[in-house]
């Protein structure tokens, strides 16, 4: 293995690590919050509002929760561990190391998107407790998700070195993605919204997200999955610029 | 011909009204000792932090073994084991993962960087403490581990940013000790200090440093020959008050506990004047004894000459 590679998957190793040894704090509450939220929305709720899209109510949501989840986790990883870290200054390991720029953010961001991704697949499998399960268009799904915690992990990255503050990052995640995601079309179909909302919806980019794992899962969109894919995948590539160009500046790390 | 370990050349950084370098122009040689000393806030450790990358400077240029630390940052980084004066650890993991941790961000594979860090706190004499982080470390260990955390990449350039502060006699020797192996074994080290002991026992030179720029630069030895020594001389008759004496260099003649005490730079070499001159207007001496300025005297003069006198300068001295 050669330096580079050994330099990016320490620092993946350790980021990975860290969030494996803390399932209480990690994958305990995306499991009791999800197993609750099939409960109520789907078992419950679900029962009277019966089928959309010709499936059943618990069957319509569980994409958006997955969404939820990994647009979550992945966030919350990256930022947490780089404020952290600025925070008490052990970063410093890391930014006075020899690891060029480049490595720095794939790493972060690439543990941040794993933990998103084992987070979706905890949240399927409670979801197989309460219904079926099914994967309609495996690669679409898979691209989704990549490309999804991908972009929140290093959305992630920039809130990590922007926040002063550990109130800077429950603002973020409260009061921004929690609301963008309630307003995505997790749990109503866009059909079912005045003609207004429904095209004020469409600047949501989690309509997009939660719409095209919907079609992964259960082959049922209201917008078309590959356009969506390609605006989300180009969204990604613009992030993880800004990461690599607030690094470079050494932006919340140097002074 | 080896390229210095670290030179710089008018470096500048300014934190709004205070300007923390000044244009430092320093050059550290491969394999050297070096010191650097300075009142609080002289700017040694943004000096250092310009090196590793956590100061950006406003001006100047920076080399460690000839790559440029901006430019060139990776190769420069790499040859640089810190151990900066506050802990900054991941309270994550335990240490011995730290350490492989840190390894691996310079590139060291998985099985070579735990043979690293088992040789490191094995070194500083830890290793019984490996499955502990670092929160639950004694405040000596933790100093132990900061130095730990800079041996495990094998640096050619030891940066320590005041590594003994508030650790006990013996601690501090044993890390003298190491330091000193590391310095025998090749490594360059630039070692800031508050105890002038330290820097006159270790340093090959030392650099003084105040308000951000370089005041000078010399060995522990030229630097206490400028000192003002005080010569001390017995007389078989004391007089009440010190006798005039008219050799060029000596000054502030005093009497003290019936002793005659005598400042002069160079007080050996002036000795045996003031004794010619003294039995030349009768007196005589029973005794003769030339106390040497000591490094922290000099420095408090040379830092006090720079603010004009006035400025409280904070140094320890260990006994």
């Amino acid at each position: 293995m050669n330096r580079t590679a050994t330099q990016l998957l320490t620092l993946v190793r350790r980021e990975v690590l860290r969030f494996v040894r803390r399932p209480y704090n990690t994958f305990l509450p995306p499991i009791i919050t999800n197993a609750l939220y099939f409960a109520v929305f789907g078992v419950i709720l679900g029962s009277r509002i019966g089928e959309i899209a010709g499936v059943s109510y618990i069957q319509f949501v569980l994409p958006g929760l997955v969404v939820l989840g990994a647009i979550s986790d992945s966030f919350e990883n990256a930022s947490f561990t780089i404020f952290h870290g600025r925070w008490n200054e052990y970063i410093q390991a890391v930014t006075t190391s020899p690891m060029s720029h480049r490595s720095v953010v794939a790493a972060y961001v690439s543990a941040s998107a794993l933990r998103g991704i084992v987070t979706s697949l905890l949240i399927v499998g409670v979801g197989l407790v309460f219904t079926s399960v099914s994967v309609a268009h495996p690669l679409y799904l898979i691209a989704f998700v990549l490309v999804i915690t991908t972009l929140f992990g290093g959305l992630g990255v920039i809130g990590g070195l922007w926040a002063s503050d550990f109130d800077y990052l429950t603002v973020m995640n409260q009061f921004i993605l929690r609301p963008l995601v309630f307003f995505g079309a997790v749990f109503y179909s866009l059909e079912v919204l005045p003609p207004l909302w429904r095209t004020v919806s469409l600047f949501n980019p989690m309509v997009y997200m939660v719409n095209g794992v919907r079609y992964g899962m259960i082959g049922v969109t209201e917008i078309e999955p590959t356009t969506s894919l390609l605006v989300l995948t180009g969204a990604a590539v613009a992030v993880l610029a800004v990461d690599l160009a607030l690094f470079k500046r050494g932006y919340g790390l140097t002074e | 011909m080896t390229a210095p370990a670290i030179r710089t050349r008018e470096l500048t950084k300014r934190y709004g009204d205070v300007q923390a370098l000044a244009g430092l122009s320093l050059t550290v040689e491969s394999g050297e000792f070096f010191g650097l000393l300075g009142p609080n806030g002289a700017g040694k450790t943004t000096f250092i932090n310009t090196l590793v990358g956590l100061v950006d400077a406003d001006g100047g240029e920076a080399t460690v073994f000839g790559q440029d630390v901006e430019d060139d940052y990776r190769e420069a980084r790499d040859a640089i084991g810190l151990a900066p004066q506050e802990y900054n650890v991941d309270r994550f993991f335990p240490i011995h993962e730290v350490l492989e941790h840190k390894a691996g961000y310079h590139g060291v594979p998985e099985a070579e960087a735990e043979e690293r860090a088992e040789d490191a706190l094995k070194t500083v004499g830890i290793w019984d403490k490996r499955d502990t982080r670092f929160d639950w470390l004694s405040g000596g260990m933790k100093r132990r581990f900061m130095l730990a955390r800079a041996l495990v990449s094998d640096p050619d350039l030891l940066i320590l940013d005041e590594p003994t502060a508030g650790v006990d006699v013996q601690l501090r020797h044993d890390l003298w000790e190491i330091i000193n192996r590391m310095n025998d074994g090749g490594t360059t080290i630039l070692l800031t200090t508050h105890y002038i002991e330290e820097a006159e026992r270790l340093c090959d030179r030392v650099a003084i440093v105040d308000d951000g720029r370089k005041v000078e630069v010399a060995t522990p030895d030229e630097l206490m020959e400028r000192g003002t020594d005080t010569v001390e001389i017995g007389l078989e008759s004391p007089p009440a008050t010190a006798p005039t004496l008219s050799v060029e260099g000596a000054r502030d003649a005093r009497m003290e506990d019936e002793t005659l005490l005598v400042s002069a730079a160079g007080g050996s070499s002036l000795a045996p004047a003031i004794m010619r001159e003294l039995e030349a207007a009768g007196h005589t001496v029973t005794s003769l004894d030339v106390r040497r300025a000591s490094l922290e005297e000099v420095f408090v003069d040379m830092t006090r000459a720079d603010h004009g006198g006035d400025t409280e300068v904070e140094m320890e001295v260990d006994a």
